[in-house]
């Protein structure tokens, strides 16, 4: 019973590997590559991005100071290990 | 359901609620993150609470990260991308929103059962067996979403990226049912070494396997959009995927090359892993190749910057991880905080900015508005950025001193004051990422329901 259950796993994936690679070799998947480069880009790309959001001023200010107090915490943190260390 | 010329304009709502899970779990798997790494500097702080003692608090973490923030990251981009692709509609959106019902109710499980104490025991696969079937359910039925679209397609041919995503899917169904013993309710686990051996096929599996193909969807999707031109080579994506595909799955047992499990086993794992450069660089090739030249409109568009991230991340993980598969090398680098630095830079670094690149990607256009904040959006990639690389080094630095010290016979109590001071620096560093993620959190909130931008015409 040592060698079964991997050996399974392995034969199970190769087996399917197998069994979906001969699919599509089968349904002409690997024919046109050069058509299949352009595939992300249907529909067209985007167009240019709109104005960004109306953004409150208050609320940058706020999350500002919430994320500064977050990296002023990290870097204190820091410093008085740096310090006090040992 | 599919596409004919009356249909409704599509309603996004399953990528919606995988948007909100990703986002949401986000806060609470870093801040879970935190919390261990606050335990490992002060080991009493959560004295006689037992629902957060370390033990607790680490494989939730680790099950969130991977099962709440990224992999929900990665699927509300393909449930965009893959009906676009395939020039039809999802099969059904209804099946999507119950998938993304269910899959918040197994995160819940994840964390009341693991919190509870709860746990298999087994490293990355600590969930109780009520929990594993939910997980093997949801993913079922991701795939009978993803499968059906694809019998429904207009477009015969299949971009790599739907392969990526198809893929992921198939093979992370059949890696944690396997790997979860699943057939074994009351242990979730076999005996002895084959255990450990079908654990760390999983165990390394259910990143490679999972993360890794639908993260390469995403960037193959969203690279040549942003750049606004084709891929570098079709032909080249189909060589690294199915090279990944068969590479990938043997190579779990490069963690266990101190344990005597059989030696043709550990050799198929190390060459594999080294054979790993091959579906890497075709990746990487290709994304880099496409993106030449364009590197302007990547940073005009945050979803392209983070993903164009996350490939050099890629780059620098795999090319780690083949490196570390070498015994010379797992000598000093196994068992000790290199290993963690090396998991950040692949979860966080690698699969973690791909599936915020590709949340930040989708929201404007399946909210039909501009992103909320672009300015908090630019903020959170700096700080996730400075995470991961701040983790990295660390983390690595520590790693190298446990492993050296314990490769000349120093005894553990010596070596952790040594290491100490890098703690503190982890913990202060998964502050700023636990902060990025609740702004992150604020930001696709605002873009999903309180948006006062104007409507894209």
């Amino acid at each position: 019973m040592y060698y079964p259950y991997f050996l399974t796993y392995m034969a199970l994936g190769l087996g399917i590997t197998l069994i979906v690679f001969s699919w599509a070799l089968r349904k002409g998947q690997f024919n046109d590559q050069q058509r299949a480069r352009y595939l992300p880009l249907h529909p067209a790309p985007d167009p240019p991005p709109p104005k960004p959001s109306r953004f409150i001023r208050l609320e940058v200010l706020v999350l500002f100071v919430m994320a500064g107090l977050g990296l002023a915490a990290s870097a204190a943190v820091i410093l008085f290990a740096l310090v006090h260390g040992n | 359901m599919t596409t004919n010329a009356t249909s409704a304009p599509p309603t996004y709502m399953t990528a919606k609620g995988f948007t909100l899970t990703a986002g949401f779990w986000m806060t609470v798997a870093t801040f879970m993150g935190l919390l261990g790494a606050t335990e490992l500097i002060a080991p009493d702080l959560t004295e006689n609470i037992g629902w957060v003692v370390f033990g607790r608090v680490r494989p939730i973490h680790v099950n969130l990260v991977l099962f709440g923030f990224v992999t929900p990251g990665l699927l509300a981009a393909a449930f965009y991308y893959l009906p676009r692709i395939l020039r039809t509609e999802l099969f059904s959106e209804m099946l999507g929103v119950v998938t993304v019902v269910l899959w918040n109710l197994v995160l819940i499980g994840v964390v009341v059962t693991l919190a509870a104490g709860y746990t298999q025991g087994r490293e990355y696969a600590e969930m109780i067996w009520p929990v594993d079937m939910g997980v093997v359910l949801i993913f079922s039925l991701v795939l009978i979403n993803f499968l059906m679209t694809v019998v429904r397609r207009k477009e015969p041919m299949l971009y790599v990226s739907v392969w990526y995503a198809c893929a992921g899917i198939v093979l992370t169904a059949t890696t944690f049912s396997l790997g979860n013993v699943i057939w074994r309710p009351d242990t979730g686990a076999l005996v002895g070494i084959p255990d450990a051996i079908l654990l760390w096929f999983y165990g390394h599996n259910v990143f490679g396997l999972l993360l890794t193909p639908l993260a390469a969807g995403v960037a193959y999707y969203v690279i040549p959009r942003a750049c606004k031109t084709p891929l570098y080579s079709h032909t080249l994506s189909l060589l690294g995927f199915w090279s990944l595909i068969v590479v990938y799955t043997h190579i779990g047992t490069h963690h266990l090359l101190q344990v005597p499990v059989p030696t043709w086993l550990k050799v198929i794992s190390i060459v594999d892993s080294v054979a790993m450069v091959i579906p890497v660089m075709a990746f990487l090739i290709n994304i880099w190749y496409t993106a030449k030249g364009r590197l302007g409109e990547i940073h005009n568009d945050i979803g392209a910057k983070f993903v164009f991230t996350g490939t050099i991340m890629y780059f620098f993980v795999s090319i780690q991880g083949s490196i570390m598969a070498l015994p010379q090398v797992q000598r000093i680098t196994h068992f000790n905080n290199w290993v963690v630095a090396h998991a950040h830079v692949g979860v966080l670094g690698f699969a973690g900015m791909i599936s915020l690149g590709g949340l930040y990607y989708i929201l404007p256009r399946i909210t039909n508005k501009p992103l909320f904040s672009r300015f908090l959006a630019d903020f959170q990639y700096w700080m996730i950025l400075i995470g991961v690389v701040g983790f990295t080094v660390v983390l690595t630095i520590a790693g190298l001193i446990q492993g050296n010290a314990w490769y000349n016979g120093e005894t553990i109590y010596r070596v952790l004051p040594e290491i100490h001071m890098y703690y503190i620096t982890r913990a202060s560093i998964g502050l700023l990422v636990f902060s990025s993620a609740v702004l992150g959190l604020y930001n696709i909130i605002r873009t999903l329901y309180f948006n006062p931008g104007e409507k894209l015409s």
